[in-house]
């Protein structure tokens, strides 16, 4: 009896996390084992029709957005007045309308945006949307997470992977290496082009507070700047010759080739992890599923087998994982978004910016 | 609709059963994932994680909980390694299955540290199916990631039926060492006292198939073996084993090569317009033949 060789073929990649990760490119594929027919894969549509019966009765309430014609996300419908939560980031400027199940494309008007969490309160110019029903049990790993759309079976469905948790913002720097031999965290050398070098930091200055706690050691430093976002700018107080003085940073992420920054391992990243979307770091709570989304794909409902939502689908992230918002914290956005649109047109519509 | 609520509450169960026997796994600088087998602290992992024996090894548990031990053997060609928790014990431990009985289609849970250990998050769990099988790898649409490998792919019963090794560039392609691969090289891999219980003799049946468009063909049956003692005939079909639809000749034969001397299969055949049982029973495999 013979077997032929396995034989996966393509690039392969051993998972070891591990600084030289291999890469090896196999034999041409050539045994002739079976496969599954497609449609009985996980998200195939075999799968997916088994969800039809969840996903066609929430076709009313979700909406697909579109930017000067590209669709950029989903969203959820939260109201019978046309009020719509998606994800923020996709949402660029630009004429703004949407498709809705029925098949007509309807205008739409940004009213106010979360950037905390990356959500958007949008108004929708329709009849007839139905609101969702928001789910009260908290989630179990395990469950069944079903990502419905427009059409009556589910765009991808996968399960909850892990307990709720926080994502912290993507690293962002101030541009400061310390000084290995001081005692306390020193100014060693400065990146050229970040913040610390514009706001006039120099080698030698001591790190005596961030973000108005004091610090004494270098990894108190790091650790309070790991919560600062690019963009948002952080007070340092420093010590020279004596004298203590505060500097307002702008924090900056590095692109890459930048401070050290490889492009390599970035560039293997994406090539395992296939579209990931733009903004997929940074929020307080996140469900991780294990459905595989198109970046476009996100802004709307994740549903539960009663067709509750148990949370607002917000990044695809990386290979294994999706996020969303859980459904309890989406509603304390919904109602602060709510607010902030009721606020004087001026205030309302201005564009979201450091809050820190 | 049923189904699936029955499924999600399979799931779930699954997940909190077996998760507290996944670890992280920590070999010098590099991280990846393992479970553990045997109360002692016995870990099936990917060769790659700990590359050769008598590396020292820490182990983190879901609860955060670490142990120290060490590597045993490794099979480089399968990417299949042990490793042994030496504090001492009791360890949870899961359950090992067997690959004879897996199915393309069956629905699997992939457990692991993807991206390495993070507390806040601890194990991450996907759910997928068997999307291909060959002799000597699983592949899967359960997404892992580096840091993952070593960790355990279970069936629907919770039982270790393959250990995850390695990915290409599109979210179906993750591929899996079988567990029968770390059984056949047992002695090698273990390295160190005390050693489990021997690799099965390899069974011998006495024919080889092929694939055609009427499935699985008998092409060859050697003369006084059991299958020309069951009086198989060249061209027949095998339709069944056990019960099992056999689909392709690599599912035969791996039935075959999991099954042992003394062991009687009841098969369905095919021939010509017949459907017919047949009962073979195995022998040991004759010397000289491999």
């Amino acid at each position: 009896m013979t077997d032929a060789l396995p034989s996966p073929g393509r690039l392969l990649c051993l998972l070891l996390l591990a600084a030289g990760l291999a890469l090896a490119a196999l034999a041409q594929d050539q045994d002739n084992s079976p496969r599954l027919p497609r449609a009985r894969y996980r998200s195939g549509q075999e799968v997916l029709d088994a969800f039809a019966p969840i996903s066609a009765q929430m076709r009313d309430s979700i909406v697909e957005l579109n930017v000067k014609e590209d669709t950029v996300a989903l969203g959820v419908v939260v109201d019978t007045n046309g009020l719509v939560l998606t994800k923020a980031s996709e949402i660029k400027s630009g004429r703004l309308t949407c498709w809705l199940a029925s098949g007509k494309e309807v205008e739409a008007q940004l009213l106010a945006a979360d950037d905390d969490n990356d959500v958007a309160l949008v108004r929708v110019k329709a009849a007839g949307l139905k609101p969702v029903q928001w789910a009260s049990n908290p989630v179990v790993e395990g469950q069944w997470a079903i990502t419905p759309g427009l059409a009556d079976t589910p765009q991808a469905v996968g399960i909850i992977s892990t307990i709720p948790h926080r994502i912290r913002p993507q690293r962002a720097l101030i541009g400061v290496d310390f000084d290995l031999d001081a005692t306390r965290p020193t100014v060693g050398l400065l990146e050229s082009g970040f913040g610390a070098e514009e706001a006039g930091v120099k080698p030698g200055d001591i790190f005596v507070a961030v973000d108005g706690a004091s610090v004494t050691n270098s990894q108190q430093v790091i650790e309070i700047l790991r919560e600062f976002r690019d963009g948002q700018t952080v007070r340092i107080r420093f010590k020279r010759a004596g004298r203590e003085f505060d500097a307002s940073i702008k924090m900056m992420t590095p692109k890459a080739g930048q401070a050290g920054f490889r492009s390599y391992d970035n560039e293997r990243e994406n090539r395992l992890s296939g579209d990931v979307s733009l903004r997929n770091e940074g929020f307080e709570q996140v469900i991780q599923h294990d459905t595989v989304l198109e970046p476009w794909q996100c802004g709307g409902p994740l549903v539960n087998l009663d067709g509750k939502v148990i949370g607002l689908n917000i990044a695809r992230a990386s290979r294994f994982a999706t996020y969303a918002l859980p459904s309890g914290l989406t509603r304390q956005i919904l109602a602060k978004l709510k607010s902030k649109a009721e606020q004087p047109q001026s205030a309302a519509m201005k564009s979201p910016t450091d809050e820190r | 609709m049923a189904d699936l609520r029955d499924m999600q509450d399979h799931v779930a169960a699954l997940v909190a059963r077996v998760s507290p026997a996944v670890v992280e796994v920590e070999v010098g600088h590099a991280t990846g994932s393992g479970v553990v087998i045997s109360e002692d602290g016995l870990v099936l992992t990917a060769g790659h994680v700990g590359e050769w024996t008598g590396r020292r090894v820490k182990f983190t548990f879901p609860n955060g909980k670490t142990a120290r031990g060490q590597t045993l053997g490794v099979d480089e060609e399968a990417d299949a390694g042990l490793m042994r928790i030496t504090d001492p014990g009791p360890w949870p431990h899961a359950d090992v299955g067997e690959m004879k009985r897996a199915r393309l289609g069956d629905w699997t849970l992939a457990l692991g540290h993807p991206g390495g250990f993070d507390a806040k998050r601890s194990l991450v769990a996907r759910l997928g199916r068997i999307v291909r099988l060959t002799p000597g790898l699983v592949q899967t649409d359960c997404t892992i990631f580096p840091g993952d490998s070593g960790g355990p792919l279970f069936d629907m019963y919770g039982r270790v039926i393959a250990i995850h090794t390695a990915i290409a560039s599109s979210t179906i392609e993750n591929f899996h060492v079988p567990i029968t691969e770390f059984f056949e090289n047992w002695g090698e891999l273990t390295a160190l006292p005390p050693p489990p219980p021997p690799p099965r003799p390899q069974a011998y049946c006495g024919l080889s198939v092929v694939d055609d468009a009427g499935g699985c063909r008998l092409d060859k049956i050697e003369d006084d073996s059991p299958a020309a003692k069951a009086d198989l005939k060249e061209g027949d079909y095998v339709l069944l084993v056990d019960g099992r639809r056999i689909e392709a000749s690599a599912a035969f034969n791996r039935w075959i090569a999991e099954s042992g001397p003394g062991e009687t299969l009841q098969l369905e055949i095919k021939r010509g317009q017949n459907v017919f049982p047949v009962r073979i029973k195995l022998q040991p495999q004759p010397r000289g033949v491999k």
